[in-house]
C-alpha cells in the first residue's frame, strides 16, 4: 500500500462519506459555529414550541393600557407593553415570524438568484449578458433601498415583504453560482464527463451544479440573518407588515422607540432577540465558508 | 473499412483579437488493435485534435476543414445527439491529469455506473457488479469497497486506473489516450502503459497515444507521427522512426533525450528557439526558424509529407511507410555522429 493509499484509508476510517461529512466534521470543531448553532437552535426551539414556551397569546392582554407600561417582574419576564401585553409571549411567538422571514426571503431568493446563475454560467454569451447586466442594475441600488420600493409597488403584506427582500438577494446568488460554474465549467471533470457521452442537462443538474453550490449556501445562511434585518428595519421605518397585531420584532421596536425613556425593557428584548438570531447565523456563515473553501481550494 | 480515419482535420481557435491555428491538416488512420503515436511538445496541436474528433472543443475552437469518419461515418458532420452516443461507447478518452479528472463529489462507483447506465441497456444492481469489475480489470486492490470512496481517496496513479475504467467501461473500440502518463511517477507510468498495452491486446481495441515522452512512444506503439505546429512533419513505424529519423525536428528530439549510455560530460543538443505562434499560417516549413538544415526552400515553400527515399524496405508504402514533410531530411552521416542508427532503439 502506498503513503498515499495509507493516508486515503486514513481518511476514510475517519470520515467515512464525502465532502458533505467532512465540512460536518470540520463545523463541529468550530467554537464559534457550535455557538451560532446553539442559538438558532434555541430559537428554532422557541418557534417550534412558542405555545409551550410563552405564558400568554402574543396578542392576549394582561394588563391594562399604560403610556409607561411596567418593566420586568417575576410574573412578567420582560415586562408589560402600552397594550398590556407580555412581551416574554411576544418575543417567543415572534421567533416564529423571524424564521419564516429568513427562511421564505431566503428561499425567494436562492430559487430566483440560482436558476438565472447557473443559465449565465452555464450558456454564457448573450444570455449571460443578459442576465447579468440585469443583476448589475439591481445591484446598484443599495438593497435596503431596494426592498423599500419593492415593499411600495407590492404592498404590505407579510408575503409580499420576504417576496421584496429575497428579491434583493436575487443578483448576489446570481453573481456568486455564476462565477464559480464558470470557473468549473472548463474543468478537467467536466471535459471528461463530456468525453463520455453525458448530455448537457445533466452536466449541468449533476456535475456543475454540486461542485459549486458550496458558496451559495455560505451566503445563504449569511443572507437569512440579513434578510432577518431588513424586515425588521422595513418595521421599523413603518414599511413592516400592515398586521398591528403581528408580533414582529423590528415591529416591537419601532412601536416602543419613543419610551426609551420612561421603558426600556421595551427596546431592550426586542433588540437583543434580533441581534441574538443574527449572530447565531452570521456565526454559522462563517463556520460553513471555514468548513467547506480548504475543499473548494484543494 | 478502416475504423477511424482522419483526413485533413484542421482546428482554430478564435478569441476577440485573433485567431490560432491549431491543427493544419493532419491524417492518420487507425485499425483494431493497433497502437498510434503522436508525439510533439505542448502547444503542437496534439491534444486538440483528438478534443475536435470527439466534438469536445472548448467553445471558441471550430473544426475548419477536413473529416474524421469513424466506420465510414464522418463524426465532425454528425448532430451532437449521435455523437454522445459514440462518445463513451466507442470511442473514449483518458485524460493527462487524474487528479482533476474525476468530479469530487460524486463516488467513483456513481462515475462508473452512470457511463455504463448511459451506453449499456443495464439495470443499476448490473453496472455497480460491472463497476467493479472493470475496477479488478484495471488493477486496483479491494474493488468492491473502493466503489462507494470518492477520488480524493484515491492517489494519482489509483485515480488514473479509474479514469481508464471509465474510458474502456463499454468497450470501445478507439481508446485516446492523451498524455495518460505525464503526470504520474515514472514506476506508476510504466503501470500504466503496460496496463493499456494489456487492453489493446485483450480486446482489440485500438490506442492513439498522445505523448511528448519518446519513451513512452518507443515502448508501446505500433507506428508513430511526430507534430509540429498542427501538422505532422514525420511519420513511420516506431522501430525505424528511432533508428532512422529523417525530420530535423525528429532528430532534435532524439538528440535532446538523456541517455544512459552517453557520457557525463556529453552535453545534451536542445532544440533552439520556441515553439512557433500559431495566430499566423506559415508561408513555408514551421520548422524553419529553429533549424539547422534549413535552405531558402523551407522558407518559401510548405514541405508535404513524402515516403523517405533510399530508406530500404521501410521506405515502401503501406503501413510501414517512412513520410517526411521536409526540403533537407537529416544526412545519414549526421544520424551516424550521432549516435542514431541502424539496431539502436531509444528507449529513453
Amino acid at each position: 500500500m502506498s503513503i498515499a493509499e495509507a493516508q486515503a484509508a486514513e481518511l476514510a476510517v475517519e470520515q467515512p462519506s464525502g465532502l458533505l461529512k467532512d465540512a460536518l466534521v470540520r463545523l463541529r470543531r468550530n467554537p464559534g459555529a457550535i455557538l451560532g448553532m446553539v442559538l438558532i437552535g434555541a430559537f428554532v426551539l422557541l418557534a417550534i414550541f412558542a405555545p409551550l414556551v410563552a405564558p400568554y397569546g402574543p396578542a392576549e392582554r394582561v394588563g391594562g393600557l399604560a403610556t409607561n407600561p411596567p418593566g420586568p417582574t417575576s410574573e412578567f419576564w420582560f415586562g408589560l407593553d402600552d397594550q398590556g401585553r407580555d412581551l416574554f409571549s411576544r418575543i417567543v411567538y415572534g421567533a416564529r415570524l423571524s424564521l419564516l422571514i429568513g427562511v421564505v426571503s431566503v428561499a425567494v431568493g436562492l430559487t430566483f438568484g440560482m436558476s438565472l446563475g447557473a443559465l449565465a454560467g452555464y450558456f454564457g454569451g448573450r444570455i449571460d449578458t443578459v442576465v447579468m447586466r440585469s443583476m448589475d442594475i439591481m445591484l446598484a441600488f443599495p438593497g435596503f433601498l431596494l426592498a423599500i420600493g419593492l415593499v411600495t409597488v407590492l404592498g404590505r403584506g407579510l408575503g409580499q415583504i420576504m417576496i421584496a427582500v429575497g428579491i434583493t438577494n436575487v443578483p448576489v446568488f446570481a453573481r456568486l453560482l455564476r462565477g464559480t460554474i464558470l470557473g468549473q465549467r472548463e474543468s478537467d471533470y467536466i471535459l471528461a464527463a463530456r468525453s463520455v457521452g453525458t448530455p448537457g442537462p445533466r452536466i449541468l443538474f449533476r456535475h456543475l451544479l454540486p461542485n459549486s453550490v458550496a458558496p451559495v449556501i455560505v451566503q445563504a445562511t449569511l443572507a437569512c440573518a440579513t434578510a432577518i434585518i431588513d424586515v425588521a428595519g422595513l418595521s421599523f421605518l413603518g414599511l413592516g407588515p400592515s398586521d398591528p397585531g403581528l408580533p414582529e420584532w423590528g415591529r416591537i421596536l419601532a412601536d416602543n422607540a419613543g419610551r426609551l425613556n420612561q421603558s426600556i425593557h421595551l427596546v431592550i428584548f426586542p433588540g437583543f432577540a434580533i441581534v441574538l438570531s443574527v449572530l447565531g447565523l452570521n456565526l454559522i456563515g462563517d463556520g460553513l465558508r471555514e468548513a467547506i473553501d480548504p475543499k473548494l481550494r484543494s | 473499412m478502416t475504423l477511424l480515419e482522419i483526413a485533413d482535420l484542421q482546428v482554430s481557435f478564435s478569441t476577440r483579437r485573433q485567431t490560432v491555428y491549431a491543427v493544419n491538416g493532419i491524417s492518420y488512420d487507425v485499425e483494431p488493435g493497433e497502437t498510434l503515436g503522436i508525439v510533439g511538445e505542448s502547444g503542437c496541436g496534439k491534444s486538440v485534435s483528438s478534443l475536435a474528433i470527439l466534438g469536445i472543443l472548448a467553445r471558441n475552437g471550430r473544426v475548419t476543414g477536413g473529416s474524421a469518419r469513424f466506420e465510414g461515418r464522418d463524426l465532425l458532420e454528425m448532430p451532437d445527439s449521435q455523437l454522445r452516443r459514440i462518445r463513451g461507447r466507442d470511442m473514449a478518452m483518458v485524460f493527462q491529469d487524474p487528479m482533476t479528472s474525476l468530479n469530487p463529489v460524486l463516488t467513483v462507483g456513481r462515475q462508473l455506473t452512470e457511463v455504463l447506465r448511459r451506453h449499456l441497456d443495464v439495470d443499476r444492481k448490473a453496472a455497480r457488479s460491472e463497476a467493479q469489475a472493470l475496477l479488478e480489470r484495471v488493477g486496483i486492490p479491494n474493488a468492491g469497497d473502493r466503489l462507494s470512496d470518492y477520488p480524493h481517496q484515491f492517489s494519482g496513479g489509483m485515480r488514473q486506473r479509474v479514469m481508464i475504467a471509465m474510458a474502456i467501461a463499454c468497450k470501445p473500440k478507439v481508446l485516446i489516450a492523451d498524455e495518460p502518463t505525464t503526470a504520474l511517477d515514472v514506476t506508476i507510468q510504466a503501470q500504466i502503459l503496460e496496463l493499456l498495452r494489456d487492453l489493446v491486446r485483450s480486446e482489440d481495441m485500438a490506442l492513439v497515444l498522445i505523448t511528448h515522452d519518446l519513451g513512452v512512444v518507443a515502448g508501446i506503439c505500433d507506428r508513430t507521427h511526430v507534430m509540429y505546429a498542427g501538422r505532422f512533419v514525420e511519420t513511420a513505424p516506431t522501430d525505424e522512426l528511432f533508428a532512422q529519423p529523417r525530420h530535423p525536428y525528429t532528430f532534435g528530439l532524439l538528440r535532446s533525450v538523456p541517455r544512459l549510455d552517453a557520457g557525463r560530460a556529453q552535453r545534451l543538443e536542445p532544440i533552439t528557439g520556441a515553439p512557433r505562434d500559431l495566430t499566423e499560417r506559415p508561408t513555408g516549413c514551421a520548422f524553419a526558424p529553429r533549424c539547422a538544415y534549413a535552405t531558402q526552400a523551407s522558407w518559401d515553400e510548405l514541405p508535404i509529407l513524402r515516403p523517405v527515399e533510399g530508406s530500404g524496405p521501410s521506405g515502401g508504402a503501406g503501413r510501414r511507410a517512412h513520410l517526411v514533410a521536409c526540403h533537407n531530411p537529416v544526412p545519414q552521416a549526421d544520424l551516424t555522429a550521432a549516435g542514431i542508427g541502424r539496431g539502436r532503439q531509444g528507449n529513453a
